[in-house]
């Protein structure tokens, strides 16, 4: 009967937030690890952006907050100008329920340490469940000091936070992931583009989920104005 | 804290107050709002009403919820913390408050006994024992590092130790979809459960009668 008990209190241990991408959740057992790290990594035009966004999205409509730091210098009425062809966006969760942070001219600015002070006092302002950087690897270019440090230390008080965070990674083509960043994440989702047959065919791969028995392999995605991204065929 | 808040606080406060403000309460909740509802616990408990109480941190270090009740301007002056995760953690972050290092959160079964050695030892007027609350943040994180029946005979245990001692109310944070085992001991110890549901957006924010001993508060 113990046994039975104990076995039962682990299942429960870990917490599970939706990813928000149809087909995603039944890959990872459930969700994303709530806390956790994840690293959606990919090249330009695979829809990582799109991807995060979602997941900011599906925590607005349950009533979560959301926090998005882009490293992009891009102003929200852009960013919003061509997320808003998507259906998923609802145009006022951003300001209240989705909290849009600009870093880029900061990143020009300032140290990692106090980087990282800057993003603590937003996140602490707005108490998120999620949160988004996009893209993180944008930050190593421009920072001075030692980003894995920074990496280490930002990823670590993020979960510490208690929120789910998705860092986007670009990559050349054919390349993987970003190698000072994926050592410290929690999990892994690869983006891929493949051209077959005259065509370019979208992938999603789980590299890597901590604490999580998920499917390996590559799934086809398509990325709609409807759903955003979404798994076509998972073979479970 | 924004106006949806306060006004989430003040349902909660209004339902604890119905209840006398001492025992054991069950506040059912997702774990993804843990942090916020704690935060609404201290305005609402220390800052609001000016009660001494304790914060056992087992799930992050103690730094965390000092910079947020400082962020968010709320003043805890009688406010003890007692760090259990701190020396595992691996972190940095430095903040200033009223703060026992104790050794855990392996063996909470020994927890009150270091909390005792710590109030003996520390030389400072903070007293555990005029604490008129006791928040531990958060159950479900004990039994990361804890079998569940060494669990449930801490918490079984402390509730009846704050119990005994007078008007000390125990919020007992559960998520019942996530921790149902757990959920269900605290509630067989609680004399109220208060549900605390998120708003979705667009939903009235006003305290909702469930039922004649029940209370869900909605807000976000």
């Amino acid at each position: 009967m113990e046994k039975r008990y104990e076995e039962t209190a682990k299942r429960e241990g870990l917490v599970r937030i939706d990813s928000g991408i149809p087909g995603l959740d039944e890959m990872i057992e459930g969700g994303f690890p709530f806390p956790s790290v994840v690293l959606v990594s990919g090249s330009a035009g695979t829809g990582k952006t799109t991807f995060a966004l979602k997941f900011l999205c599906e925590g607005a409509k349950k009533g979560e907050q959301g926090l998005y730091f882009t490293t992009l210098s891009e102003p929200t009425q852009w960013m919003l100008r061509y997320a808003s062809q998507f259906n998923f966006i609802d145009k006022e969760y951003f300001g209240d329920q989705i909290v849009y942070m600009d870093l880029g001219q900061l990143m020009r600015e300032v140290d990692s340490n106090q980087l990282l002070a800057v993003m603590e006092e937003k996140i602490a302002e707005v108490v998120p469940q999620r949160i988004v950087i996009d893209p993180i690897t944008v930050v190593g270019g421009m920072l001075k000091g030692d980003y894995r440090l920074f990496i280490f230390d930002l990823f670590n008080r993020l979960k510490n936070w208690n929120a789910t965070t998705l860092v986007t990674g670009e990559v050349h083509p054919g390349e993987m992931y970003p190698p000072e960043v994926s050592y410290a994440v929690d999990g892994i989702i690869l983006l891929m583009l493949s051209e077959e047959g005259g065509a370019r065919r979208k992938y999603l791969e789980v590299l890597k989920m901590r604490g999580t028995n998920h499917l390996t392999g590559k799934q086809s995605i398509d990325i709609t104005r409807k759903d955003g991204v979404m798994v076509l065929k998972a073979r479970f | 804290m924004n106006d949806k808040d306060l006004r989430q606080m003040q349902g909660l406060m209004d339902s604890l107050e119905r209840n006398g403000l001492k025992g054991a309460v069950v506040l059912d909740l997702p774990s993804t709002q843990f942090v916020r509802i704690n935060l609404m616990l201290l305005k609402g408990l220390s800052e609001d009403r000016g009660l001494a109480g304790m914060f056992i941190s087992v799930d992050r270090p103690h730094q965390y919820m000092v910079h947020l009740l400082s962020m968010h301007q709320i003043k805890a002056a009688g406010l003890i913390f007692i760090d259990a995760i701190s020396r595992f953690s691996a972190d940095s972050k430095v903040a200033s408050a009223n703060v026992g290092f104790v050794d855990g959160p392996f063996h909470i079964d020994r927890l009150p006994t270091a909390m005792s050695q710590w109030e003996k030892g520390n030389g400072s007027k903070a007293k555990l024992s005029e604490c008129k609350f006791a928040i531990i943040d958060n159950l479900s994180s004990l039994l990361t590092y804890n079998s569940f029946a060494s669990v449930e005979l801490f918490l079984r245990s402390f509730v009846k130790a704050l119990d005994s001692s007078g008007n000390v109310i125990v919020p007992l944070l559960i998520d019942s979809q996530k921790s149902m085992l757990l959920y269900e001991v605290a509630r067989s110890i609680s004399r109220e459960e208060i549900r605390v549901m998120d708003i979705q957006k667009g939903m009235d924010n006003k305290p909702m009668r469930i039922s004649d001993q029940n209370f869900r508060v909605e807000g976000s």
